[in-house]
């Protein structure tokens, strides 16, 4: 053996097709404390710990017969007082039959075997905390789904009562209390849809569509405008429709969105200032619905993140819902196919909802 | 999913009868490519993959299941009803000698025969008895398994391309070749190593053949004549091999010993 692989600072070591080390290098006497005769002729596994051997045996041996090289593999070398020195090993195979030599070379991986310890403790916890996590969004998403749900019901009582008592005689206060009333059952109730929507969307089912040729459209149109402005009789809400074709979509879907819309402009838009609703169709035949308002331009900051979900403005004094309105708005409009785009300047906040005539 | 999909089952051969070859820990059904086939004109051969090794559907994993051999012998005899598997040969390497005859114990009429390639019913050292190991020995390879698993996948995991300076292994292997996933293996040696299945073997009523190598330090001689004294209908054969893995080294003994006993 050549003075620099005897001193290379490495293991080496070679045996034959039965197991019996042939040759080792100084440097792997010196890690196990041994000597070079009382290694030759010994079998190979002797210079591991106990795992090291089965490992060896059950693992790397197979694959060496297989493969004829084994790259890397970590294990731990024994010294001859016992003490463990892990080790990375390659190894690989010439000659066959009775003629095959095998190879080792063994290098000392002290430091990589406490990284690697380290990564998968990090790996292991990382993981823990994730399944947990995942199972309380689980928890809690289906738990809103469910809350939504049993909350629709009283909801649907209160409007009938408020219904019923608003064809009795009633003072002109108690006219003003009804208004107010349905207004608010009315609010709540693109909440509850919106909620539901979005932890449906969660739990992966998605934003359902239940299609029609949309002639109904318009109808549906003027009745959320009418219905807001009878919420908000102080605001200006002006609507101008100037619809030709009609467009293959989910009426009640498109509603939900303007409505969720004029949530909007009604929260964040300047109060003396109007709020314009236009719906037209394209020489396309693309129907387009937009709802426009005054104050204070969105911040750019806010932009990237404006139809994400639970994103409310921060330099609102009042800041009002859960920040579901505009993330529902735009996932109906891409379930739809379409698109729902913003643009904002100190003059006016323009949402407009596009959606190609197929 | 079937078992025999979930086992990456593969068949060949013509025979009526059904020879079963079921690999140990470390490896996969690769282990019996130099066996196997050459049952193929006289028997219906089937290799597998336990789940977690080889192409098998690692989603089946169930920790609970596998936490002891009970769980591996459960898919044995999954896999053999689906193959319809009566009075079968059953070949286990390693810890499958064990798992074969649980699975044996379980369905007495599916294998008529048990063949055992390095057998051991416990591992670690008992008053009055060598397994081989101590239970700190064990002890370290499992911690060794369980610190080390970035190792332990890449030197076993990585898909290998054909070799050209052996052409028979060809690119079939790419995907599978003793392929392992780490956490399911720590599991199989934790089962395998912890396991004592002493008290079941003179319960086996089938005929067995133990195939014994020199110098093996998982299953020794002594073990495997352990083995053959505590089985009824048991022989041994010493085959002129030494290690773990006659089943790669020395193929054509292991072949014409199951040969003479079949």
């Amino acid at each position: 053996m050549s003075q620099g692989l005897d001193t290379a600072p490495c293991g080496y070591l070679t045996y034959d097709e039965k197991g019996r080390i042939l040759e080792t290098n100084g440097r792997l006497r010196d890690w196990l404390e041994t000597t070079s005769d009382e290694l030759k002729g010994s079998h190979v596994t002797q210079i591991f710990s106990m795992a090291g051997r089965i490992v060896f045996e059950t693992s790397i041996a197979p694959l060496l017969t297989l493969k004829g090289s084994v790259d890397g593999a970590s294990l731990d070398l024994r010294a001859t007082n016992g003490t463990k020195i892990p080790v990375l090993l390659s190894a690989e195979c010439t000659g066959s039959g009775s003629e095959r030599v095998t190879t080792l070379v063994l290098l000392q991986a002290d430091a990589r075997r406490h990284f690697e310890r380290e990564l998968a403790t990090a790996r292991a916890e990382a993981q823990a905390e994730l399944s947990m996590k995942q199972r309380e969004g689980e928890l809690r998403e289906q738990f809103i789904a469910i809350l939504g749900h049993d909350l629709r019901n009283p909801l649907a009582s209160i409007s009938s009562a408020a219904r019923m008592l608003s064809s009795e005689p009633l003072s002109d206060r108690g006219k003003e209390i009804i208004r107010l009333t349905q207004g608010s059952v009315q609010r709540m109730s693109l909440l509850i849809s919106n909620v539901l929507d979005f932890t449906r969307n969660r739990l992966g089912a998605g934003i359902e569509l239940d299609l029609s040729d949309g002639k109904e459209l318009e109808r549906e149109i003027r009745q959320v405008v009418e219905e807001l402005r009878s919420a908000h009789p102080e605001r200006e809400i002006q609507l101008e429709i100037s619809k030709q074709e009609s467009v293959r979509c989910d009426v009640w879907r498109v509603g939900q969105l303007l409505s969720n819309l004029l949530g909007n402009a009604l929260t964040y838009g300047d109060r003396a200032q109007p709020i314009q609703v236009v719906c037209s169709t394209l020489n396309d035949g693309a129907l387009e619905l937009s709802v426009r308002n005054g104050g204070k331009p969105i911040p750019p900051s806010a932009m990237e993140r404006l139809f994400d979900p639970f994103v409310r403005s921060t330099n609102h004094d009042d800041p009002r819902g859960l920040g579901l309105g505009l993330h529902i708005a735009s996932e109906i409009a891409k379930t739809h196919g379409g698109s729902l785009d913003v643009s904002s300047n100190a003059e006016r906040t323009v949402f407009t909802f596009r959606l190609p005539n197929r | 999913m079937s078992a025999i999909e979930k086992h990456n089952v593969r068949t060949a051969g013509s025979g009526e009868r059904v020879m079963l070859f079921a690999h140990g820990f470390g490896c996969d059904q690769t282990m019996w490519r130099h066996v196997a086939p050459r049952f193929e004109n006289t028997f219906k051969v089937a290799t597998f993959d336990y789940v977690g090794a080889g192409g098998s559907d690692t989603s089946a994993y169930d920790a609970d299941k596998y936490a002891t051999l009970e769980g591996y012998a459960a898919d044995i005899v999954e896999v053999g009803d689906e193959l319809g598997i009566q009075g079968g040969i059953f070949v286990g390497h390693s810890v499958s000698a064990m798992i074969g005859a649980l699975a044996a114990l379980q369905r007495p009429a599916m294998f008529s025969k048990l063949v055992m390639v390095g057998p051991s019913p416990r591992y670690i050292d008992d008053t009055d008895y060598v397994g081989g190991f101590s239970g700190d020995d064990i002890e370290d390879l499992l911690v060794s398994l369980k610190d080390n698993p970035l190792a332990w996948s890449a030197s076993m995991g990585p898909a290998i391309v054909g070799n050209p300076d052996r052409p028979e292994f060809g690119e079939e292997l790419a995907e599978s070749f003793c392929k392992l996933d780490p956490e399911i293996a720590y599991g199989f040696a934790r089962a395998t190593f912890t396991s004592d299945n002493r008290a079941d073997l003179p319960k086996i009523t089938a005929n067995t053949l133990i195939l014994q190598c020199r110098d093996d330090i998982i299953a020794s001689q002594q073990v495997g004549e352990y083995v053959r004294d505590h089985i009824p209908k048991s022989k041994m054969v010493m085959l002129d091999a030494s290690g773990h893995c006659p089943n790669l080294t020395a193929p054509d003994q292991v072949s014409a010993a199951i040969r003479d006993f079949v």
